[in-house]
């Protein structure tokens, strides 16, 4: 997944039949025998899977595949959220102190390799199995983006705003709120939708392995162990899906209230 | 990179802060302020290390197939994806067909595809193959796609007008003309290949790989290797990178006179 990849406008149109021909293409590859029909599936059947996991109620009369979308999507806002609070916070603090980048530059050099599934077992031993371990991963992995990112806007801000802001006596909160943040709005919109994509990522992968119950990744994950290649091949489309909802529907819409109106340019997608 | 700083400063500047870092972890875990069974001090990480390259050099063994892996992965990945993003940039009835499937399939995070491998392929190391090689090729083929579209029209139809032929343009005016987004899109494709590899290693490796080796120190309560397996995923992954498309991107497009922008 590359970071900003995508069409600006989802333009329906120019989806509907490219997909159809596809869908239709895999539907009578299934149907016609080209490969085995159970590892293969189809869409149908993928489909029925996932509708029929959705008309799964629990014995408190929740849909369980609301769940595990729900699941999925509230321990990634929770991770977000945390790496949001410490990455522009830190980033901050990197952005106005030289000696500070300098030092933490190297540091960030040598953990943003890692991916975040990698940490995974190390926090199932701090934190045990199930959902804080998830979200741990999840707020590391965007961690890094957004405090490098959040850095580099602060870094590019005109130092004589600062000077000008600070001889007349505007106190470093102040400095802080009104120039640093709107200045480097930009981004760290851009690290926010970074973070978002590697912590969305990296909550699914590590759903795979540590979650209780709930979660696309674990429902994924379960769905192979019963060996039901059409509920791992629908699971696989909604993964897609939501990601690509929740980026258009809420990190676009984000950017569109703070950069556009502030009459900034988001310099993402160029 | 910022202005000329002298080459033995720079290892100074990327070391030090490094080094004072483990210094004081290290100062942390021995004063028994956190729990080493926990978190491992850096000495107590090195001693695991140090052990798993000698008498048995079973470290370099695991690095040495995740290596393989991620480079056929890498291979098949970035030429398959080359070749149908140059393709579908200089086609547009391609790109109509295939574009929205590609924005798609690059929304699937990689490792949704192991637990389908694992039932399809089963096991082991095609399947991790694969995964990096679903991990790198849309990436690619999207990079490229948008490199071949950027090359001037102009530029294209000159070649026509000289009699240059479809395969000519392609291979000579695009390719080319595409050459940084190309690099640039490989080289970012070299951490998701590499994070790929990670992942997949984790869930379907049967018994080698640092992928492996973190996942399965999970029985053991092995923190140790745990830690030293993050140490070699992040040198291994910064290595390939400076190594590998550094060195290629100063070779082709400095050369050439383009500029390209990688973080």
């Amino acid at each position: 997944m590359s970071p900003g990849a995508g069409p600006p406008g989802l333009s329906v149109g120019r989806w509907v039949l490219p997909i159809t021909v596809l869908l239709a293409v895999w539907e009578l590859a299934a149907r016609l025998g080209v490969a085995d029909s159970i590892l293969l599936s189809s869409p149908s059947q993928s489909l029925l899977a996932v509708v029929a996991l959705a008309a799964t109620q629990t014995a408190a009369g929740h849909s369980v595949l609301m769940l595990h979308v729900l699941s999925s999507v509230g321990v990634l806002a929770v991770a977000l959220l945390a790496a949001s609070l410490v990455g522009i916070v830190v980033g901050a603090i990197m952005g106005l102190s030289n000696s500070v980048y300098r030092f933490l530059d190297p540091l960030f050099t040598v953990m943003m390799p890692i991916p975040g599934i990698a940490w995974a077992p190390i926090f199932m031993l701090w934190l045990g199995f199930g959902t804080p371990t998830i979200i741990a991963t999840g707020a590391l992995a965007a961690f890094f983006p957004l405090a490098y990112n959040t850095a580099t806007g602060v870094r590019s801000i005109d130092p004589k705003l600062l000077m000008v802001a600070r001889s007349m006596g505007a106190s470093p909160s102040r400095v802080l709120l009104r120039i640093c943040l709107p200045g480097a709005a930009p981004s760290i919109l851009t690290g926010l939708s970074l973070g978002f994509a590697r912590g969305w990522r990296t909550v699914i992968a590590v759903e795979m392995i540590a979650a209780r119950l709930w979660g696309l990744g674990y429902m994924i994950m379960e769905a192979r162990e019963y060996l039901r290649p059409s509920l791992i091949y629908g699971g696989i489309i909604l993964v897609a899906v939501v990601y690509l909802l929740l980026e258009r529907l809420v990190v676009r819409r984000i950017e569109k209230i703070t950069t556009e109106r502030w009459g900034m340019v988001s310099p993402m997608e160029t | 990179m910022a202005a000329r700083v002298p080459a033995l400063a720079r290892v100074v500047r990327f070391v030090l802060p490094l080094a004072v870092v483990t210094v004081i972890w290290q100062a942390v875990v021995s004063l028994g302020f956190v729990d080493s069974s926990l978190v491992p001090s850096p000495v107590q990480i090195a001693r695991s290390a140090a052990a798993l390259l000698y008498p048995r050099p079973l470290l370099f063994q695991y690095l040495a197939v995740s290596l393989w892996r991620v480079g056929a992965g890498f291979a098949l990945g970035s030429l398959i994806g080359v070749s149908l993003g140059v393709l579908m940039g200089s086609s547009s009835s391609v790109r109509f067909a295939l574009k929205p499937v590609l924005d798609l399939l690059i929304a699937v995070p990689t490792i949704c595809w192991v637990p389908l491998l694992l039932v399809t392929v089963g096991m082991g190391g095609p399947t991790i193959i694969i995964a990096v090689f679903l991990g790198c090729v849309f990436p690619v083929t999207y990079t490229s796609m948008n490199g071949a579209r950027a090359v001037p029209r102009d530029v294209v139809l000159a070649a026509n007008a000289m009699g240059a032929g479809r395969a000519a343009v392609v291979l000579l005016v695009l390719v080319p003309g595409a050459l940084p987004s190309i690099i640039t899109g490989l080289r970012l494709a070299v951490g998701y290949s590499w994070r790929a590899l990670v992942g997949a290693e984790m869930l379907a490796a049967a018994a080698s790989g640092i992928g492996y080796m973190i996942y399965a120190a999970r029985a053991f309560y092995d923190v140790n290797v745990m830690f030293v397996g993050l140490a070699i995923i992040s040198v291994a992954g910064l290595a390939m990178d400076y190594m590998i498309l550094g060195a290629a991107e100063r070779r082709t497009v400095q050369r050439w006179g383009m500029v390209t922008k990688t973080w």
